[in-house]
Formats: C-alpha cells, structure tokens, sequence
C-alpha cells in the first residue's frame, strides 16, 4: 500500500469529479476501515484516494421525512446510527443489529455508505435493511437513481453500482406496524462475523400476516431474500406453518461452506434461526405500540 | 534487619504489580516499541511451499528496490556462520533456508530497509524457485512406512544425554521414541473384567502473544547485542555464541517485559536471523513478526493420544496403556523434551500398578511446534480425563467416585516410580466435588437446552535438571536490586520475587527493584517457563538475599551494634565513613532429580514438585445448533503457598481462559501445509463476551517443602482440566462424546445427530 | 513534498502539532514518531484494541486509521490521562483490581473503559461485555477488567459527589 494520492473534495459533486469509471485504483474512503484491511493485505493498490471525510457535515443528517421514512446521509457513522433516538424509534431493529455488529471503534469510524458499498456478504445491516425494504440514494456525474437495497449487490463482493457512482443517502421507510427481528449467529467466538444472519419483517399481527420478507445473510454469496418460506407465511403463524416456512428456506437457500461451518450444518442453522427470528419477531411489540408504552 | 525466625509480612501479602503504574499509563517498555539510530527494519520473504528444493532465489528486483538496504539469503549467512544450524534438542533448524524448504512460511530470505513498508514492498519482488516434494503432515501418516521425510537425517543438539543415540538416524521422521514400561501390563490386560480403548485428537494452537515476536540486533563488530522478546536470555546468548564460535561474553541479551509469552518467545526463533542481518549489513536491524507470521513461526502441537485401560470388578484400574503422536512440524524445537517430560504424565494422576506409554516426537511438513502453557499437560489431561469419564459412565459409576477410588495420593509411586511427595490430589479434587455441589441436585434444563457438568484434574511435573542464579546487591542506603534473568511476562515474577528478597532481608518490598534480565550484568538462569520461576528462581533468590543477610549480620556483629535493631544504612555509613559500599548475595538453586531410564522410563526422583489442578465446568447445550455456553466455570489448584494471592488468582482464570480457547475455538487449520486461518479475524481467540458469567479460581491449602516459603509454580496449573471438564459436561448434558478439539457447535450438533442415528451429511 | 506525502496539523494530547506523513501511514505511526507507544500495533486488524486512540473525542483502532484523517483533529493518547502526575480513577481501578498482567493490551482496554464510563455512568455487566467486545487480551484478565470496571464507576461516583 505505498505511493497513493488522497483528494479531499468538500462537496460531493467534486468527489464525484475526481472518481474514475475506468480506473480500479481509483476508489472512494469512507471511514476506511474495510479499505485500510483490503489495502494492508495487498488486495487493494490505490493509486488515488478520494476521502469522503470533507464532505461529512451535509451527509451525516438523518432526517425524518413527512412519510414517516428516514433519510440517513451515506457518511453517518454506524455508531451515529445506533446511538440516534428517531432510529431507535422508528426502527428498533436496526439499533438492535448494530449492538453487536463489529466493535464500537470500528462503527465510531465506519460509514453507512462504506458498509453498504462494501458488499462483503457476512455485513449485519443488509440483510436488516432489505427485510425494511430500504433503498440508496445514487449519485453520479450523469446524475441520480435509487436502488433498493435487495438490488444493490451483485454477488460476492460486488454491487450493481459503477466506479464513478456513490451511495449518497439510505432510505429507510418507516417500520410502522411491521415487526421485524435479526438474529446474528456466529460459530466460532462470541464477538465475530456472522456465519449466518437472518433478518425478518412480517406486516400484520397474529394469524393476518399480509406481508413477510425473510432475508438470509453470510451464508450465502449475498444476501439473498427466501421467497419460498416467505410465501408460506401467507398461511398463518401456526407453529407448524413456521416449522414449514423454516423446512422451505432451508431447502432454498443458496448456502456455501466456508470456515464457519459447512453447508449441510449452515442449512440446519437457516431452519432453526429462520424459526428463531419469526418467532422473536411475532412475539416483539410493533413499532407504533412500542412507542405508545 | 531481620533474623531468621522473624515472622513473615511479605509472603502472602497482594500487593499490586510494581510495574502496574507504567502499564496502566502506556509507558512500559517493550521490545516492540524499541528502535535505534541507523536501524533497518528486516521483512522475511518466505516458503509457499510445505515441502519443496530450492532451486534458485533471485533477489536482483528486491536489491534494487527504491529504499532497500540489502537482501539476505543463506548464501550469505553461511559466510559468517558456516553451520547456520540451531535448535535445543536437534540442529535441524537452519537460519535461512538452505537446500530445501520444509514447512509453507519458512524464512528463506530478508530483505533490509530502514523504512519497513519498503521493505515488505521488496520483500513480494524476490523470486524463489522451488522444485516440489511430496508432503506429510499427519503425525501417525509421518510414522508410516513410505511417507515422505522431512529431514534425512538426524543431528541431535548433544546438550541432552539422552538424545545422543540418535545421531545419524536416517530416513524417519520420528525423532524421539520415549518409552514407559512398569509391571506387566499385558497380563494385567488379559486379566482385566473390562478393557477400553479411545482416541483422541488436537489440533495446533498459537500461543498468540499480543506483542508478537520481535529481535532487534546490534553489533560493534567484536560483539553483538541483542533487543528480544525472549523468556530464555541465558540460552539465547549460549546458542548464537555457538553459532557464531563466539565466547559468551561476546554475545550480550536484554529483553524488557513481554506482551505475553506463553512458551511462543523461548529458545531461538527470529534472533538468529535478526543477528546475522545486523552482522552482515553492520547496522542495527529489528525483525518484528506480525501477528500472521506467528503463525508460521511456532505453534502448539497437535497431537493423536490412544488410551487403553484395564478396569477390575471393584472399579480399580489395573493397566493403562498409552500412545501418544506429537506433530512436531518441521523443527524439533523443544518438543522432543515435551514428548518425554510430559510423556511420562500420560497415565493420568491415577494409581495404576501396570502402565506403558510411548510417546512420539515426528517430523511434519508444517511450522514447528513447541510449549505452550501447560507443555502438553493440557492436551494429555484431555485424553486421560475423558477416558476416565468414559469407562466411569459405562461402568456405571460416578465419575468423582470413579476417581476418588483410583486417585495417586500421597506417598504412592506414580508411574515412574517416583513417590508423590506434597502434591495435593486429593486436597484438589475433593475441593473441586465441593464447590461444584457434585452432591447437590442439579438442573438439567429443558426443551432445547439442556445442562451437564463435569470435572476433571491433571498434574504436572516441573522441569528438572535446571538451574537458577540470582545476585542480591544490597546498596548502602539500604535498598537492594535482584539481579535475575526471570522475564516478566505478565506472570507477576518481578513482584514475587521483589516479595521473596524483601521477606529474607526483612526489608519493605518498595525497597526491593528486580532487574530486568541483560546477560552483560544478570546471571544465569534456564528460562521462564514451565512455571518454574517462582520456585526455582525464587528459591535463588531467597537463598541470595539471606546470604547477603548473613553479611549483613557479621558485619553487625564485626561493628558491634545490635543486629536486630541497626538500620542496614548505618551499617554501611558506620563501616565506610559514608553512605558507600554494597553487600551482594549470591547463590545458585539446582535442584536434584534423575533422568528416566532409557529402556523404561522410570526414575526414583523424577521431579523436584508437581503441580496440581482441576477444574470443573457446568454448561449449557443448544441441542438445535450444537453451540456450547460454559455458565460456570471452578479452578482448583496446588500452588503450594500463595506468594501473592491476587497474582495466583489471576493466573488461574487467565490460564483457564486460554485452556477454553484451546477447547472451544482454537485450532489452526491447515491446507496442504498453509495455514487457512492465519490471523485474529479467522483464528478466535476468547473475547470478553466468551467467557464463563461464573468464575471460581482457589487454590488449597498446601506447601512444597522444597520451594521458596513453601511456594511452586502456578502459571499453567490452570488449563489443565478445562478441556475434558467441558467435553465430560456435553456428554453429561446430551450424551455425546467429543474426543477432538476444538468442540466446534458443528462437532457437537453432528455427534448429537449421529447419536440419534440421523447422521448430517459431510 | 515528495509525492504521497503531506503535512497534517492536529491537536495531540492538548497541544497543537504539525507533522510530515507519507499517505499509507496509519495512526500508530504517527504517535509513534512523537514517541508515543501506549496505541500500539498487534493483529492489524481493528479486532485487539491494542491501538487504541480517541479522535475527536471518539475511540477508532489506530491501526485502521489513516494518519491523513488526523488532519485538524483533537487527538487524545493513554498517555494523556494521567494529569499533574495522578492516574485517573480509571487507571487506579485497573491496578487495585489486578486487571492486567503483560499490560500489551491495558491502555486499550483503560481508554475503551474511559469511554464506556463517560457514556453510562454505571454499566452493568452485560454492557461491559458489549463494549468492550472487541478488545482482546491473551492473558485474559477479563473477569478482573469487568471488576475494575466497576469499581472505576464507584470511584468517578464518589469523586463527583465529593
Ligand atoms: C475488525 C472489523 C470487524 C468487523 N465486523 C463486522 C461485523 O461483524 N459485521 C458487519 O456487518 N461488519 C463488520 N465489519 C465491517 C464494517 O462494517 C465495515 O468495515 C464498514 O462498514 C465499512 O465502512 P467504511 O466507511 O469504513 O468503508 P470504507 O473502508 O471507507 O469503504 C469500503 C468500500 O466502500 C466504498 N465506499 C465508501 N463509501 C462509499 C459511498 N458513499 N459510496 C460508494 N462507495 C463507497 C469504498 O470505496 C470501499 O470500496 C468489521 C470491520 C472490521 C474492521
Ligand atoms: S492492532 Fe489495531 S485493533 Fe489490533
Ligand atoms: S494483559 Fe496481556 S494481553 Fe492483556
């Protein structure tokens, strides 16, 4: 990692000025925790660092907007994210993810747009935000877009955003009636990465459920949502009707073995948890009567 | 002053670490932090290969680097050092590679520079040319016939008697066969109401000490000094003075405290090349390890341990028999001596008239192996404690009973033939049933969780043979300085032994400073390790400072004044006029015992004290997921008297915390010889958030005659019964059996499966 | 300037400082060149505390810090806890508990406590253990670092009654 230029731009159309669509060297740092390891192994030469860090004043805001959403500057620290009482309001869940996601120095330093544009498949948030039905605000020279979190990655590693593109802002829609719960399983320390993540948001109560997202993380390549068990919880929220959904996404999911754990035992983890977080899920208050206690 | 018969006020007393102050502030010194004017910065370029001949190293690119000072190989070693080979056992490690490679991480070049990004930037342009060889990497494949050869022959070190035979041995990676052979043990076995047969498996651990190990060599050319993290500095000097055919005094070793050593930082491991570097380029060069390159460097053994026990109608055991494979990896470092002195261990603490054991020490083509607390005691305490468990539950008998009825007390001869003499057993294990209720009604959970416990206990003999100088220079006001080679590494040494002087000289212990080790002014001593300091050094120490109480004493009586009441400082001002002069104390402590006998392993005085531990655990199983929670964990040990109890405490739990690392989650994985999980993000070490929500760390009321104020080493005692405790519990809580660490939530879910007869697929 | 090089301005433990940095130093280098060793290197990868350093009031693994970002930051070290010569009641508790032993890892864990203690005044156990998840210590002095814990908070209680 030697030899490298930082440009401190300090606004954002300026640090999309100075980012390369052609270039690989050329990247965005955010809080730099994720590029400083890919850099330190060699993974990553830069040649050009474009440090978000000027421009942090106008992006770190959260904002509630009138439709209840939540509008998240991509530069806001995670711990900003976690200690912040309209997040901790509106969208518990997330709150909850991020108490044991990393270490408190690492969410002092790292960025929400870092985390998401990251695309490791083994980030807490993802899977969180894709049961939200989240989505990134884009920005580019040629302008701007959203993408839903559930589209932003690609595969392992990868999102669908190009070189000169960045994440400007999260969107969160409110969490309203909807309950939602993650569950962070690790294998092989207390404080580690995940070998798998299961994050659910079901909109209903009781035995009405209209809408259920059941979204797996770590295991799988990205984070991927399991559409089958989802469609099962249209029956109900019997304990055989989860038992079956849990049989269903363990069927489904796309699961890799890696040091954490190997496929078959991963899958027995996807039945049991998926079960595990529907359950805290179901049994957690939703937001609204949360906030009336 | 003090006379002899005063009572003691420092022996047992808590005091705070003296070093505690510059700890808690950030101003401690270590090795790591050390740097010199005109000093380069060393970056090892190393073997992608387990097991291969070098062919051809290119350096051209790397030597023309911007930045690089110079890029050294063997070629160039071997201009100062004709016979780069070190090693305490065997000479088998060489400095830098030289005809071949024999392990994936092997040093094979350093490129120097005074910026060390540059360094490790020119280190990736230096070309290796391998020609591949086959691999062996399993210790029982390596013992086979036809399995590839790590080295073709053996060069044992000749510091050791009993290794001598060896030399010249070819075409075997087994370097050290140790035998054990008391009674009869296959007439015991073919008389025997029951017979068991288990195995049992470990896996590598890094010792993982949070500084990672660093040498910073310097040298005027007529001598050379050496900056490391080292817990053997008498043995650091004595082996590069060899390799250089240099006296002793040429070679000077100081270290400071450790970030942890754990038996990673003895015997050579970057001093020789950091030496040779400094020698070659004539500037002072530091070779710090990262954290992934300890892994390369040294690791714990793994191990493939087979018990077979003999079990009589009324629940004694009367034959064990034990086969133990240590995977030394490519270097023999010390654990040729491992596979001996804890060999002969391997039967348990159990009074078993018939037992034969052999231990293995075998080459592989992976990192060298070495100690790492407890010396393999841990890993035998695993095997011997759940095979104990084992036959106790098939036979229907409870497992404290089971081991209450077989226990090695007192006064009876262990296997070797050497009589148990202040070794607590029975006080441990009967306090260990004690503060685990053993009696009381226990919950046994519910739905998917269900609870168990389980105990186990293990002994350890100290290391023998070893001496321990120390100097006590009493100075003329009255303060005195220890002079020792013992390193502080977090044991709390520099405040025992602080106590031990203050307590012979009965003087304040502020006024007693422990120096840190520099082989130019400290004397000899073996090494801080295997918890011997406290009773070896201690003993020197004690024995020092009375002899320089002893002078002080006559030179009372010489002046005239009352001994008891004169300050030390009016003795020195009455006898030189002014505050001058010193008083210095020496003394030597080397205690006796004999070696085994070659041909069958039995001795009469074999240790000069054991240690004892155990320890029990209650957990928790999740039986959908496999994942183990440890609520309650209970450490029990023999430490003789406690020099300093909170010290002693905390000994306790940290060993026994790294023990359940060992157990739960420790374990480097190799693939074709490369380490998989070579860093902290993938190797786990315990966190806060690991550890047992209850914690029960005491020792029992005991004392070894022979130690310093009836004191022995604790530092290990700790880790000895954590594995065996927590497989012996998930067996007691979901009845299945784990015999391989570490006990992965995958192991134990799979094993829950396969006792259902529902086995989950690879 | 040599290329890859820049100068930072930044206040280090209440005073201000001027430095000359290469771009791919980290944090620890930059202490380290003012001859600070408390923030030291160990896995290199945010997941000891051994680096550990507050910037802007906030704790961040120096190892994973680039030192460019110091640039007009209030950089604050161990080192600077101690004042007029008085450890901080931080730092007393982790002595009077005995919560160290090689001290690799002890001003990591003293400044993450600082933190945690500045944040809630009495943590319990559970939030001890989340906080400071993720700071390592090989000699594994944790059941006295959460005792010291403790006992820091009872000592800033008295203190700020007194
Ligand atoms: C020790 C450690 C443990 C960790 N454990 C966990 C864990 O358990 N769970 C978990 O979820 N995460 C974990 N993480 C990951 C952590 O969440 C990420 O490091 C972090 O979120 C990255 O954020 P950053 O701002 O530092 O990103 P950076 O390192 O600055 O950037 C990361 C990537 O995103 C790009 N980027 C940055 N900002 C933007 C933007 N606005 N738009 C587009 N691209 C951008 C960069 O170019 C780079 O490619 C861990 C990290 C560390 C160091
Ligand atoms: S060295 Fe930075 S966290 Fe370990
Ligand atoms: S005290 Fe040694 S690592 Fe913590």
């Amino acid at each position: 990692m030697m030899s490298f230029e930082i440009a401190e731009p300090q606004t954002l159309s300026e640090a999309l000025a100075l980012l390369d669509p052609e270039d690989p060297s050329v990247r965005a740092i955010a809080g730099g925790t994720a590029l400083m390891l890919m850099m330190k192994s060699g993974v990553f030469r830069p040649t050009r660092l474009v440090s978000l860090r000027k421009l942090a004043d106008a992006h770190t805001r959260i904002d509630a907007r009138a439709n209840g959403e939540l509008a998240i500057g991509a530069l806001t620290p995670l711990a900003a994210l976690e200690d912040a009482p309209m997040v901790r309001s509106r969208a518990p869940v997330i709150a909850e993810t991020l108490r044991t996601l990393s270490n408190v120095r690492v969410r002092n330093v790292a960025t929400v747009g870092g985390h998401l544009a990251h695309a490791d498949p083994h980030m807490d948030l993802p899977p969180v935000l894709i049961a939200l039905r989240a989505r990134v605000a884009v920005a580019s020279r040629r302008g701007t877009r959203e993408v839903a979190v559930e589209d932003l990655f690609a595969g392992y590693y990868e999102t669908v955003l190009a070189r000169d593109e960045l994440i400007s802002a999260l969107i969160v829609p409110a969490q309203g009636e909807r309950r939602a719960a993650y569950f962070k399983c690790t294998t092989r320390a207390a404080d580690d990465w995940p070998a798998l993540g299961v994050a659910v948001a079901v909109d209903g109560a009781g035995s009405a459920i209209r809408e259920a997202r059941i979204v797996l993380s770590a295991a799988t390549s990205k984070p991927a949502r399991l559409r089958a068990a989802e469609a099962i919880l249209g029956e109900g929220t019997a304990d055989a009707v989860l038992a079956r959904a849990a049989e269903a996404a363990a069927e489904e999911a796309d699961v890799m073995a890696d040091g954490h754990g190997s496929a078959a035992y991963k899958r027995q983890l996807v039945r049991v948890y998926v079960q595990r977080a529907l359950r805290r899920a179901l049994g957690a208050p939703g937001v609204n009567e949360r906030a009336q206690r | 002053m003090k006379t002899k018969d005063q009572a003691t006020r420092q022996i047992g007393r808590s005091i705070p670490r003296r070093e505690a102050r510059e700890k808690v502030s950030g101003r401690a010194e270590y090795i790591h932090h050390l740097r010199l004017p005109g000093m380069l910065y060393g970056k090892i370029v190393r073997s992608t290969l387990a097991h291969a001949r070098l062919k051809s190293i290119d350096v051209s690119a790397a030597a023309a680097a911007p930045g690089v000072a110079g890029v050294i190989t063997a070629a160039d070693v071997r201009k100062i050092i004709p016979d780069p080979y070190y090693g305490p056992i065997f000479h088998d490690q060489p400095i830098l590679a030289l005809d071949k490679v024999r392990h994936v991480g092997e040093s094979v070049a350093v490129v120097l520079a005074a910026d060390p990004h540059l360094a490790e930037q020119a280190a990736q342009l230096v070309e290796v040319e391998y020609q591949e060889l086959p691999a062996v990497y399993d210790e029982v494949e390596a013992m086979k016939a036809g399995s590839a050869i790590v080295h073709e022959v053996l060069r044992p070190a000749g510091m050791f008697p009993d290794f001598k035979d060896l030399a010249g041995r070819r075409n075997t990676n087994l370097h050290l066969d140790f035998k054990l052979r008391r009674g009869d043990v296959a007439r015991a076995f073919a008389n025997a109401e029951h017979v068991f047969e288990h195995t049992f498996h470990t896996r590598q651990i890094m010792h993982t000490p949070l500084e990672p190990i660093v040498t910073l060599a310097e040298s005027n050319g007529s001598s050379v000094t050496l900056h490391t993290a080292s817990q053997m500095v008498s043995v650091v000097r004595t082996e590069i003075a060899r390799l250089l055919g240099w006296p002793e005094n040429r070679v000077r070793v100081k270290t400071a405290f450790l970030g942890g050593g754990f038996g990673a930082k003895t015997y050579i491991k970057v001093e020789a090349i950091a030496v040779a570097c400094a020698l070659i380029a004539r500037r002072p060069v530091k070779i710090a390890l990262t954290m992934e390159e300890q892994f390369y460097t040294i690791n714990k053994h793994a191990n493939t341990l087979r018990l077979k026990s003999a079990v009589g109608r009324d629940g004694r055991i009367s034959a064990r028999e034990c086969e133990v494979w240590w995977n030394g990896g490519a270097y023999a470092d010390i654990g040729p001596r491992l596979t001996q002195k804890t060999g002969f261990t391997a039967a348990g603490p159990y009074d078993i008239d018939n037992v034969h054991i052999d231990s293995y020490a075998v080459y592989t083509n992976l990192p060298p192996a070495a100690g790492l607390r407890g010396f393999g005691v841990p890993t035998l305490t695993f095997a011997y404690e759940s095979h104990t468990d084992m036959i106790a539950r098939e036979l229907g008998i409870d497992p404290l009973e089971f081991r209450r009825k077989n226990l090695l007390r007192e006064g009876r001869a262990q296997a070797t033939g050497t009589v148990m003499r202040d070794a607590a057993t029975e006080a441990v294990l009967e306090r260990l049933a004690q503060r685990m209720s053993w009696n009381a009604p226990f919950d046994r959970g519910s739905g998917s969780v269900r609870r168990g416990r389980g105990i186990a206990i293990g002994f350890k003999a100290s290391i023998s043979n070893t001496t321990s100088v120390a100097i006590v220079n009493v100075y003329a006001d009255g303060s005195c300085t220890v002079y020792c080679n013992t390193v502080d590494m977090g044991q709390g040494s520099d405040t025992a032994l602080a106590q031990i002087a203050a307590e012979a000289l009965g003087i304040p212990v502020e006024s007693v400073k422990v120096a840190h080790p520099d082989t130019d002014l400290t004397p000899y001593d073996m090494g801080t390790l295997g918890s011997r300091s406290t009773f070896h050094m201690g003993q020197a120490v004690k024995l020092a400072a009375e002899d320089a109480r002893d002078k002080l004493l006559a030179l009372a009586t010489a002046l005239g004044v009352p001994v008891e009441t004169t300050p030390i400082a009016d003795l020195f001002r009455k006898r030189y006029g002014m505050q001058a002069g010193n008083v210095v104390g020496v003394a030597t402590f080397n205690p006796k015992s004999n070696q085994p006998d070659h041909a069958t392993g039995l001795a009469e005085n074999i240790t000069p004290n054991w240690m004892v531990g155990g320890t029990g655990a209650e957990i928790e199983v999740d039986t959908e997921t496999g994942h183990v929670r440890v609520t309650r964990l209970v450490n029990i040990a023999d430490c003789g008297t406690a020099i300093n109890p909170q010290i002693v405490e905390s000994q306790l739990s940290g060993a026994a915390i790294m023990q359940y690392g060992c157990t739960m989650s420790e374990g480097i994985e190799f693939d074709a010889g490369q380490a998989t999980n070579a860093s902290l993000a993938d190797y786990k070490i315990p966190g806060i958030r690991d550890i047992p929500a209850v914690f029960v760390n005491e020792i029992v009321a005991a004392r070894q005659e022979s130690g310093p104020y009836g004191a022995k080493g604790v530092g290990e005692t700790g880790t000895f019964g954590v594995s065996a405790a927590i497989t012996n519990a998930i067996h007691d809580a979901v009845g299945v059996r784990i015999t391989r660490l570490p006990v992965t939530p995958e192991a134990v879910y799979r094993a829950l499966r396969a006792n259902s007869a529902t086995p989950l697929e690879e | 300037m040599a290329a890859g090089r820049k100068t930072i301005r930044f206040t280090l433990n209440g005073k201000p400082v001027e430095t000359e940095i290469a771009n791919h130093h980290n944090a620890v280098e930059v202490l380290e060149a003012f001859g600070l060793f408390g923030a030291r290197e160990s896995c290199a990868q945010g997941l000891c505390g051994c680096c550990t350093l507050l910037v802007d009031g906030k704790a961040v693994s120096g190892c994973l810090y680039l030192a460019a970002f110091l640039d007009g930051a209030v950089v604050t070290s161990v080192e600077h806890l101690e004042r007029d010569g008085a450890l901080s009641p931080v730092q007393e508790a982790f002595i009077e508990e005995g919560a160290f032993q090689c001290g690799f890892c002890t001003p990591g864990f003293v400044l993450m406590v600082e933190q945690l203690l500045d944040r809630c005044a009495a943590p319990s156990e559970d939030e001890i253990r989340h906080y400071l998840s993720g700071n390592l210590c090989r000699c594994a002095t944790y059941p006295q670092i959460i005792q010291a814990v403790q006992r820091a908070a009872e000592k800033r209680k008295a203190s700020a009654a007194a």
